[in-house]
């Protein structure tokens, strides 16, 4: 498990979420440093998406807590979500909208700049085709609807990102042009919280790995060096830990 | 605030883009113009015909020829009840309470000619009035344009994303209920179109104003009733059903309850009834057309007494015309006696399901409405009380002119003779004793008296609904990966 050092920016300490009568979170404990890009590994219901989702102050933990900047997430969700920038797995942005629309909207709210040069800047380092800026979102296939999730957390331009099941349903491309936004948003000082359960993926841009199955953390993966993490050994432990 | 405004805006860039929005906002507005023309028409012709009718009636009366005077008291004479200003906006019990009545001697008529009656006919929406359509049909309408507001984001996890733009969930709901305060106070503005025509017709400014404020208040409540079971429900179409059953509740079962609690504590005795019971009171009282009813045997003694004379026909007036003028006075006492027991029952009634508006913010508008307006039942029992007082004040001048313009002894063989029934004929100069009828209004303090109780409810309600909304907003960011 990461020891907890005095640069982290998230950590979760023996967190426990219990819904519904049943523990979704065991004593889960990480942290995350600045400028890191922590993956959260795991099967389906493995308690990846409520750890996300408590850090983003949408869950109570029932024990522990989740810290952001050494404050407790609840007892400032606000201050935690001006922080923080969200990739939801779905991209839930509003399908009656276009592309320029949706970041105009979120950033209005956000209170950051919404100029039309910023919006097309980040539309342009995600890559949508400028035809597709002016078209509604229900017209996107979820790759681009990604992109423009992405540009909006570029356009946060917020020290902490959190992404959930980035990947999930892109093509081989689209992987590798998501991959290189996140490394560079990552080196250039940006905390990278993602949860997913693709582990070739994750090896790829994680510098430390998370395993979690039913609720607790069952492994620690760590890059040295250059090297990625080794996605066979991540296989193998997600495989041995899925079948007990 | 900017936040919730941004939010406000985003709502109804999404009603205008949307093909059901459309819908509901033509639906609407074909409502609201339907009701608000044709029922400013009908009452507009409606107040320009009963006052030609007054007119009318009067100069009938007046326009008689030498007749006996108690000839004229049976002739009687048509009294209507004007709209008032705001039954252009609610006509309240007015189509169904009548609006002419029929004055004679020894009776009290029932007002007829009701409306309602008529229009009965043409379906349950024939009086399609713009109270009906604000009360019951805009909240409608409003439920269609917000069930989803906060429901729809949930569903779609949008919220998840705006709460991270630090956007906290009670502005989500406020920047929601906002957009559907807006709408509504859009709707509400044809309403204080006619509320102004009211103004321009003679009612005051200030009850113009609060009988609009009173439907904005009621619109506002919906708003946050329906943002409240928006932002409750985890799905669009859980908040829908919800909101409709509170609708259906509110507006259509409770006021049923209401009235049917209130008809089986208080129940009306039935017209018959009180018919055969005024009948046989007025009998008992003696018959006025009888000189010789002997109900009328002490009168006689004290008026023989009076003049000191020994036979009627010496006195210096005429008995019959005395004895006349004396039964009205005691039969109109029973009448009248019949009569306000039957108003303070109709009231008690009234009172009984009054005691439900605090359950429903329908009932409570509806009350506030009708007695704003003046068109309320307690109006209708003022028009009753002033065609009765004017029944009884024709009725007897025409008396005091039998007693003292006509002799016993003419008025006693005008049957048998000609000449003796000419004689019993009066000047048709006396029958110039109608004014213009009016019945009397209350004021714009006893209105305001008595529509601020509802006022509160109305009051009370938005608070409560705002609490349920804002709390369920707290309780769903806490709960929005559902």
């Amino acid at each position: 498990m990461n020891s907890p050092s005095p640069n982290k920016v998230l950590s979760a300490t023996n967190l426990t979420v219990n819904r519904g009568g049943q523990q979704v979170l065991n004593a889960v404990n990480f942290s995350v440093a600045k400028g890191e890009i922590f993956a959260l590994l795991g099967g389906n219901g493995a308690g990846k998406s409520t750890t996300l989702l408590t850090f983003l102050g949408f869950i109570k933990p029932t024990n522990g807590s989740a810290q952001v900047n050494g404050a407790t997430v609840h007892s400032d969700v606000k201050a935690v979500h001006r922080q923080v920038a969200y990739l939801p797995e779905a991209a839930n942005l509003y399908a009656h909208l276009n592309a320029w629309e949706n970041l105009d909207y979120f950033l209005s709210l956000a209170q950051v700049d919404n100029s039309r040069e910023s919006i097309n800047a980040a539309l342009d380092t995600v890559g949508l085709a400028s035809g597709a800026r002016v078209r509604q979102l229900e017209t996107y296939s979820k790759g681009m609807r990604q992109k423009v999730g992405i540009a909006l957390a570029i356009l946060r331009d917020a020290p902490i990102l959190f992404l959930d099941e980035p990947t999930s349903g892109l093509d081989p491309v689209a992987i590798d042009e998501f991959n290189a936004i996140i490394v560079g948003l990552a080196e250039r000082g940006t905390t990278v919280l993602m949860v997913t359960h693709d582990v070739y993926g994750a090896c790829r841009v994680a510098r430390n790995i998370g395993l979690l199955q039913k609720g607790q953390m069952v492994g620690h993966f760590a890059a040295s060096g250059d090297e990625q993490i080794s996605a066979d050994e991540v296989h193998r432990m997600f495989a041995e830990h899925h079948k007990a | 605030m900017n936040s919730a405004w941004r939010i406000a805006r985003e709502e109804w860039r999404y009603w205008l883009r949307s093909k059901t929005a459309t819908a509901v906002g033509v639906a609407a507005i074909l409502l609201i113009a339907t009701s608000l023309v044709t029922n400013y028409l009908r009452i507009d012709a409606e107040r320009d015909a009963r006052q030609q009718l007054q007119a009318v009636a009067e100069e009938t009366f007046r326009n008689q020829p030498a007749r006996h005077p108690h000839r004229m008291v049976h002739y009687g004479h048509y009294v209507f009840r004007t709209p008032a200003p705001l039954a252009i906006a609610d006509p309240g019990v007015d189509p169904y309470t009548g609006t002419v009545m029929f004055l004679e001697g020894h009776k009290q008529n029932t007002a007829t000619f009701a409306p309602g009656y008529t229009q009965a006919l043409t379906g349950p929406l024939a009086t399609l009035s713009p109270a009906l359509v604000y009360q019951l049909l805009v909240p409608l309408l409003l439920i269609v344009m917000g069930f989803a507001s906060l429901a729809r984001e949930r569903e779609a996890r949008t919220d998840q994303l705006v709460y991270t733009m630090s956007v906290s969930p009670t502005t989500l709901w406020l920047g929601k209920s906002a957009a559907l305060a807006v709408l509504a106070m859009i709707l509400s503005m044809p309403l204080a179109g006619i509320t102004a025509l009211a103004w321009l017709g003679g009612e005051s400014v200030v009850i113009s104003f609060v009988f609009w404020l009173g439907y904005a208040l009621y619109l506002l409540c919906w708003v946050l009733m329906i943002t409240a079971g928006s932002v409750w429900q985890r799905r669009a179409s859980s908040a829908l059903l919800v909101l409709l059953a509170s609708w259906l509740l509110l507006g259509v079962l409770l006021p049923r309850v209401a009235s049917s609690a209130a008809e089986a504590s208080l129940p009306l005795q039935s017209n018959v009834r009180n018919n055969l019971e005024i009948a046989k009171a007025l009998r008992d009282a003696g018959d006025g057309h009888n000189s010789a009813d002997p109900a009328f045997n002490k009168l006689r003694a004290q008026l023989l007494a009076q003049y000191d004379v020994e036979k009627i026909e010496e006195l210096p007036v005429n008995y019959r015309g005395i004895i006349a003028e004396a039964a009205e006075k005691k039969q109109t006492e029973i009448i009248n006696r019949f009569a306000r027991r039957r108003v303070d029952q109709e009231l008690a009634q009234a009172s009984a399901a009054n005691r439900f508006n605090l359950l429903s913010p329908y009932l409570a508008l509806k009350s506030f409405s009708i007695t704003t307006a003046n068109t309320n039942l307690e109006q209708h029992h003022q028009f009753l009380r002033d065609a009765e007082t004017l029944r009884f004040s024709f009725v007897q001048q025409l008396n005091k002119l039998h007693a003292t313009e006509l002799a016993y002894v003419d008025d006693a063989k005008r049957s048998i003779d000609a000449s003796s029934e000419q004689r019993a004929r009066i000047d048709p100069q006396h029958w110039r004793m109608l004014d213009g009828f009016e019945s009397e209004r209350p004021g714009v303090t006893a209105r305001l008296t008595t529509a601020l109780p509802n006022l509160a409810i109305l009051v009370l309600w938005i608070l409560a609904a705002a609490f349920a909304g804002q709390r369920g907003a707290m309780r769903t960011a806490q709960q929005t990966n559902g």
